[in-house]
């Protein structure tokens, strides 16, 4: 069921109790100002959430009852017992209908049209006025000074007998006769016509009916018996009894008396009295006396049948004459579904649950130090049923994010309506589960921001189309977990944040100047909107534009621990995101030892356990300085916790002639290890957060208990990642940090690993790392000798092998170091004498070589070293890889210009690279045009850009007609370079839009045709 | 009380009512704490060292189920580190809702101190014992500095200032 009307109906349910006991309070103390307001307020928020969800019917009962509810309260009416009653009906209403909606999800048809206008009859002060239907038949008009009959509980209507004289009269009346003997005075039914035709037919019996069901409404001593049925069903029913039982149908009366009543207990006298009802009403409506004693007498023949049916009526519905009971049965089974707990209670059960965690730690601790204790069995036992209640206690705090997000698509439709936009909401992660106290938390901030999208981020319709983008904007809000923490996206495909309209407000609100404002990135400014008193809407709407808003947004998130960041593209849209932590939580947690100190690593970012030593399979190697460990043909980055926690030096550490144990972590998607000295069991911890002052030490996410009563330190994962990186490593999302550290990315990406060998010669060569897909050892006697080439099987293919200088012998027996190079399928190795270092250098090649095989010389680590051409002896290895040309005369290089290189292939990539540096060009590389075309929208400029051709998803010359299709690099020169290179494809790449097209690892020509290109574009500029 | 209203009215020194303090040995120099600010004093505790914390933390400590960061005087107040082997107790007081508490050397006596007695810092005062101190008691045979736990434990504004 939908979860809005779940909630409805447990709320209006209680409501509705409390109201019950309330009015019976009230009837008792009419003065009693607290226990109405109290009521009124209760039917008035009825009303009000039913007009909410659109429930007309039930809008309408509890509107009326509130009308009247109203004027008690201004003092206007009286409290009397009808007015209370005619309410109690109006509530039972309100139950039946309640019940309807729990079953089907809609509002039962109905009308309540008569308790209406009763209800507003009392509001008028008409205390006793007739309803509409039995004024069809009575007189309407309400005299001064009415005899209230204390039987029916309301005044009596003109014409009306009161119970005690109909009493006398039954008593007095003789035996019922057998016939209509006496004399009819206005029948026109003769003596031996039917009962049916004597009592007036149909429409006698109809209006009969209608009168007894409004009674027996009425009647406080019978209504009880017929709870559960309103007064139309009740109409009916009567109608076809009557029917049947005056023409003589006994089988079809006897049916219908069965399901007559609806409460036991209706005994002898009570349906004596019934009777009696039936026989005024008969009178009433004009029957002549005998007609009607017939007519009575005949009800006579089922009077076991109903008050039989009533007896196997279970006892237990027999409540006070108020509680239908068709709405207590199914109230029952709601409250059993659902009961309402206050989240003191929860909060502190939780904090029960994780002392009771820590004591069941303890004892598990002490135990284990006992051998063959008896203890050992029960508190196992009761270690799982402290789990199971840490669960389940757990649980009950947890809510899906969807239920915050349940109002959203009502909001965002309305506003499409008002601001006129179109705007399709989607919701991913809806079931991620939180807090759902910091759910509530986040509500309100979550609703703000998605208004915020809806109005200021999204364009008119008018306005999309004009900048190409589909006419309805899309807001998604994503939710997910990761690492300890909830992240929440708020996206739309907006317009984004000028920052040029940011920066105006800026200076206009003085809150930065103008020299300020230019040395700040686009993303600092744009966080503006988060300072306080900012409003970017150009002119105040309904919606949002108060200035209050962002500020609000993030102190709110702030104050449960959260952080909020944002990122936006002026034309492309907005991405805000909500990084929310798990404070309270108790988590598992690896044990680990570092100098003699323990301390817990989540063991939700522990991959696994790697245990190196010297000897074994793993082994942690160095590459210069930094510490790896191969794993499973993976380099894995290694962190000392000891050198982290700054206990030791690395030169210490690696003194050390231990065994290490590894602890392989990952965070977002950088996998490390952390290097420990011991590695304990797993254990259950609350996760208690660090005192104020530790809270800068970003290697800590808190702290804990242990079972042996000590405190540890839970180690941050991705903390410790950051020290180790120095932030080199994107494991934060943060965009802002992205953005400011773009620039030094470039510049360190000028810096190049390089791996140093030794083959042949006395300078040490060196070749790009990226480009080495691995380090062998080959045994030597593997290396096969076919047809004048080595050789050697390796992983089920043959694999090429080339020396990587012709001086090279390989030696008699042992290992041969192997440098193994892939590029799509081709892999080959080339031998080389011995590995020296990896060095991480900034790459100035000093001179481009005309040695072959040469790309060059640079001096790394104070020597000079040659760096190595891959593509040679790929060519070398593989007569179809790419045939290279002569490299005979080097290029001139032409020095300066950027230059943006788009290849699929690493290796290309990785190739180029250098060989461009070479030139003199400052290089960027990317894998796609997709990343190409995000650098473009991030302002990125270049001079040049060289594109592949043959690239999955987007290809070289969808990507050229792209870029000329405008934007910022609308005029940038562009070179295609492929392997295809058929007078066809070059004409097809200059249609596209390719200034030029190169052959691939066509280097003259390459860089004959940067320089072309650059010094047409300087010549026209 | 009365008369002592009247005292502290014409004396134009003393602005404190008398208080209560626990006088706590450190590095040979008396302090006092005031008595309300004492939530516990405990004997020499398991301390948790924390890695990378500022030199004054000497580490956490499980205080009946509370995590308690321990604060040390010694550093916080510029004096010289405990020799090793040397006795330590602590004193936890309350700041911000946190507990913290002061390694110091030994507990003294509980002194109820008359605010006539009372007088504030001595401008001469070394700015580290200015910042953390409240004033000073004239005792007879000594001077009582009166630690004020707040800007001890107000390492956010400390920091800022510094």
């Amino acid at each position: 069921m939908d979860d809005l009307l779940n909630e409805f109906l447990t709320e209006t349910g209680e409501s509705i109790d409390v109201v019950d006991v309330e009015l019976v309070k009230l009837e008792q103390d009419p003065n009693n100002k607290e226990v109405l307001d109290n009521i009124f307020r209760l039917v008035h928020t009825i009303k009000g959430t039913c007009g909410f969800l659109g429930l007309p019917r039930l809008e309408s009962v509890a509107h009326a009852s509130e009308n009247v509810l109203g004027k008690f309260r201004d003092g206007e009416l009286q409290v009397n017992e009808h007015a209370v009653t005619v309410i109690l009906e109006s509530l039972d209403r309100i139950k039946e209908i309640l019940a309807g909606l729990e079953a089907t999800e809609e509002e039962p048809e109905g009308d309540d049209s008569d308790l209406i206008s009763r209800l507003d009859a009392i509001a008028e002060g008409k205390a006793a006025a007739a309803t509409p239907a039995a004024a069809e038949v009575q007189e309407p008009e309400v005299e001064d000074g009415e005899i209230i009959d204390p039987g029916l509980g309301r005044a009596l209507k003109p014409g009306e007998v009161s119970l005690e004289e109909l009493e006398a009269v039954f008593q007095n009346t003789p035996g019922p006769e057998e016939e209509g003997a006496s004399a009819d005075t206005s029948a026109s039914a003769g003596a031996d016509s039917s009962l049916f035709d004597r009592l007036g037919g149909e429409d006698t019996v109809a209006v009969v009916a209608h009168l007894l069901a409004q009674r027996l409404g009425n009647d406080k001593s019978l209504s009880k018996f017929f709870a559960g049925t309103s007064d139309e069903q009740l109409k009916d029913k009567f109608t076809g009894l009557m029917l049947s039982l005056f023409k003589d149908d006994i089988d079809s009366a006897e049916a219908v008396s069965q399901t007559l009543v609806t409460a036991s207990g209706l005994a002898d006298a009570n349906f004596s009295a019934l009777l009696e009802m039936v026989k005024a009403v008969l009178v009433e409506c004009g029957v002549d006396g005998d007609a009607a004693d017939e007519a009575t007498m005949s009800f006579e023949l089922i009077r076991d049948g109903v008050i039989g049916s009533s007896k196997a009526i279970a006892p237990t519905k027999q409540e006070p004459g108020k509680e239908k009971a068709t709405a207590a049965g199914t109230e029952s089974k709601r409250t059993s579904q659902s009961i309402r707990v206050s989240v003191d209670l929860l909060e502190e059960l939780m904090t029960m649950v994780s002392e009771l965690v820590l004591t069941r730690n303890q004892l598990l601790q002490i135990v284990r130090n006992m051998e063959s204790s008896e203890l050992s069995v029960p508190l196992q036992r009761l270690s799982q049923c402290t789990t199971e209640l840490q669960e389940n206690v757990m649980k009950t705090r947890m809510q899906p994010i969807g239920n915050a997000w349940a109002k959203l698509p009502r909001i965002v439709r309305d506003l499409t309506v008002e601001l006129d936009k179109k705007i399709n909401l989607e919701m991913l992660g809806a079931d991620t589960e939180l807090d759902r106290q910091v759910l509530e938390l986040i509500k309100d901030p979550l609703t703000h921001m998605v208004r915020n999208s809806a109005d200021h981020g999204i364009e008119l319709p008018a306005v999309r189309i004009a900048s190409g983008k589909p006419e309805t904007g899309t807001i998604t809000l994503d939710a997910y977990h990761e690492g300890g923490h909830i992240i929440m996206e708020i996206r739309d495909d907006g317009a984004g944040i000028s920052v040029s309209k940011l920066s105006e407000k800026i200076l206009e609100k003085g809150l930065a100047t103008e020299a300020e404002l230019a040395e700040m990135s686009d993303n600092q400014i744009q966080k503006f909107i988060f300072h306080p008193g900012f409003s970017t809407a150009a002119k105040i709407t309904s919606v949002s534009g108060r200035g209050v808003g962002m500020d609000v947004v993030r102190t709110n998130i702030e104050k449960i621990g959260g952080t909020i960041d944002m990122k936006s593209t002026e034309g492309k849209g907005s991405v805000f995101q909500i990084k929310i932590p798990l404070t309270l939580a108790i988590v598992a947690g690896l044990i680990v030892e570092a100098s003699g100190e323990r301390y817990a690593i989540p063991q939700i970012s522990v991959v696994e356990l790697v245990r190196a030593s010297q000897n074994s399979e793993h082994r942690i190697e160095k590459i210069k300085d930094t510490p790896v460990l191969r794993l499973r043909n993976r380099l894995l980055p290694l962190v000392y916790l000891n050198e982290v926690l700054g206990f030791e030096t690395r030169e210490n550490l690696e003194g050390k002639e231990s065994d290490d144990f590894i602890v392989v972590v990952q965070v977002g998607a950088f996998t490390f290890g952390i290097v420990v000295d011991q590695v304990f069991d797993t254990e259950e911890i609350v996760v208690k957060p660090v005192a104020p002052i530790l809270k800068d030490l970003s290697v800590y996410s808190g702290n804990t208990i242990l079972g042996d009563g000590s405190v540890i330190m839970i180690l941050d994962p991705n903390g410790i990642a950051n020290i180790a990186n120095s932030g080199g490593v994107e494991t934060a999302h943060s965009s802002e940090q992205a953005q400011e550290e773009a620039s030094q990315r470039m510049k360190s990406e000028d810096q190049e690993a390089m791996l140093v060998f030794r083959a042949g010669g006395k300078n040490p060569k060196a070749v790009p790392l990226a480009l080495v897909a691995r380090l062998e050892d080959i045994e030597v006697k593997d290396i096969e000798q076919s047809d004048d080439k080595l050789m050697v099987q390796y992983r089920g293919n043959l694999m090429p092998l080339v020396k990587a200088h012709p001086d090279i012998e390989l030696s008699e027996d042992g290992r041969q170091p192997v440098l193994v190079f892939t590029d799509r399928e081709y892999t080959m190795g080339l031998v080389v004498s011995e590995i020296l270092d990896i060095v991480d250098e900034s790459l100035k090649i000093e001179l481009a070589s005309n040695k072959q095989g040469v790309m060059g010389s640079a001096v790394i680590d104070g020597k000079a070293t040659e760096v190595i051409d891959v593509s040679f002896y790929l060519n070398q290895a593989f007569d179809d890889w790419l045939k290279s040309k002569d490299m005979n005369d080097a290029t001139a290089p032409t020095a300066g210009g950027s230059v943006l290189l788009v290849d699929d292939s690493d290796f290309f990539r990785n190739m180029l690279r250098p060989v461009l540096s070479v030139a003199g060009f400052s290089v960027r590389t990317v894998s796609t045009p997709a990343a190409a075309l995000g650098l473009r929208d991030e302002g990125f400029d270049f001079d040049l850009i060289i594109s592949d051709i043959e690239m999955p998803e987007m290809n070289g010359y969808e990507f050229a007609k792209e870029v000329r299709s405008g934007g910022a690099w609308e005029n940038t020169p562009m070179i295609a370079l492929s392997s295809l290179a058929t007078e066809k494809d070059i004409k097809r790449g200059r249609d596209a839009g390719f200034n030029d097209y190169v052959a691939k690892f066509d280097k003259e020509t390459l860089l004959r045709s940067i320089s072309q290109q650059l010094k047409i574009q300087g010549d026209a500029a | 009380m009365n008369d002592l209203v009247v005292k502290q009215n014409s004396s134009l020194v003393a602005v404190e009512e008398a208080q209560e303090v626990v006088t706590v040995n450190l590095a040979g120099q008396v302090l006092g704490i005031p008595v309300l600010e004492v939530h516990d004093v405990l004997n020499a505790q398991q301390i948790t060292k924390i890695p990378l914390s500022p030199e004054w933390v000497s580490g956490v400590l499980n205080l009946r189920g509370r995590i308690v960061t321990a604060i040390d005087l010694r550093a916080r107040l510029g004096l010289p580190p405990r020799e090793d082997g040397e006795k330590s107790m602590s004193v936890v007081v309350e700041y911000n809702d946190e507990p913290y508490s002061l390694q110091i050397d030994s507990v003294g006596e509980v002194l109820r101190l008359d605010g006539s007695m009372f007088e504030r810092n001595p401008v001469t005062l070394e700015q580290r014992w200015r910042n953390v101190s409240t004033g000073i008691y004239r005792l007879e045979k000594q001077l009582l500095p009166i630690l004020d736990v707040e800007k001890l434990l107000d390492f956010e504004g400390a920091a800022k200032a510094a």
